[in-house]
């Protein structure tokens, strides 16, 4: 490759790199996760660490899923892996519902208002019913 | 006097000053009697909102007692809101609306995973992790699905009917706005001393 070459791929990589990198930030702060997982600990002050943490993550799962490189590690680190994951695309989906508005009309046209948290469960249930449902029969049956 | 933001009354009723106000007088009893002045009768057509201005709860008092100086703060109207008969909600239909949200979300999520091709990512990290192949790797998947059900319960901060902190949620706080746009609303559309149109009809 000739060192024009070489340049040009590093300036694409590096622009799509940064391209994905600020979608995912406002993403994040579109969905307000971490503003209210700080408000949920009381932990406004390591509002930086915090930071650093999603932009390591997302650092460190990039590289990884790109160059799918093996830890080889006991397989029951994924039992926590899991459950992490788990609560943060749960947080993300609430969150989602929450920028949607659902609620708030839900509860005043249909009356419903004092069965707002019942309703909640039913979406939750309905999640993680789902989630299980797809991991263990559906995805058999392609 | 100050008026109050949200008043609840019976259809067909009367509304008096009192209900409306809250005031502070050096006179008790002309307090009371002024407390008791009729200020506007609810009738079928006001529907479920009737908006009080405060230059009708002034122009009450001064009618009636010449010599009273009113002062007031807070709002400038007050919502009326008439109370009708409420009807209710049948379990039925709860029941039906918690169903469609169960299956609803259930099918979202599925739906979810297989957008993203969430089943290949956790194959690979599977191989990343242990560096063996794994078909289905439940040991990952059934931890992610329960943890998915306790990170909305984590945002929303409600563990059932027990809540995890004394703060409201971002569902109360939502519902609030809601609110406050709504009664921005009706201050302003049904509150005819609000407007001036010329009259072109």
């Amino acid at each position: 490759m000739t060192t024009i070459e070489v340049a040009f791929v590093v300036i694409v990589g590096f622009a799509g790199g940064l391209a994905a990198g600020t979608g995912f930030v406002a993403f994040l702060v579109v969905l307000g996760v971490i503003p209210r997982l700080m408000q949920l600990t009381k932990t406004m002050k390591w509002i930086h660490a915090y930071e650093w943490s999603a932009v390591a993550g997302a650092a460190v799962g990039g590289w990884m899923s790109l160059r799918s490189s093996v830890i080889g590690a006991s397989k029951y680190w994924l039992i926590p892996l899991g459950l992490f994951s788990g609560v943060f695309i749960g947080m993300l989906a609430a969150a989602l519902t929450e920028v949607l508005n659902v609620w708030p009309i839900l509860a005043k046209r249909m009356g419903m208002a004092d069965k707002v948290i019942l309703l909640l469960m039913a979406i939750v249930f309905g999640k993680v019913f789902g989630a299980l449902f797809y991991w263990i029969y559906f995805v058999e049956g392609k | 006097m100050k008026l109050r933001h949200r008043v609840q009354v019976k259809p067909h009723e009367v509304v008096v000053v009192g209900d409306v106000a809250q005031m502070i007088a050096t006179d008790d009893s002309l307090l009371e009697k002024i407390k008791q002045l009729p200020l506007y009768h609810i009738q079928p057509h006001d529907k479920n909102i009737v908006i009080i201005d405060i230059m009708k709860v002034i122009d009450t008092i001064v009618r009636s007692e010449k010599a009273v100086d009113v002062q007031t703060i807070g709002p400038a109207q007050t919502i009326i809101e008439v109370v009708y008969e409420k009807k209710r909600v049948s379990f039925l239909s709860f029941l039906l609306v918690w169903i469609l949200l169960f299956i609803g979300s259930a099918l979202a999520i599925m739906n979810f995973h297989e957008d993203v091709s969430m089943k290949e990512m956790h194959q690979h990290l599977y191989t990343m992790i242990t560096g063996e192949k794994a078909e289905k790797p439940l040991l990952f998947q059934i931890p992610y699905s329960l943890g998915l059900g306790i990170g909305m319960i984590l945002f929303f901060n409600h563990l059932f009917r027990k809540r995890l902190n004394e703060e409201p949620s971002p569902l109360e706080v939502e519902m609030f706005n809601y609110q406050q746009s709504l009664d921005q609303y009706v201050i302003l559309h049904e509150n005819k001393e609000s407007m001036k149109r010329i009259d072109d009809d």
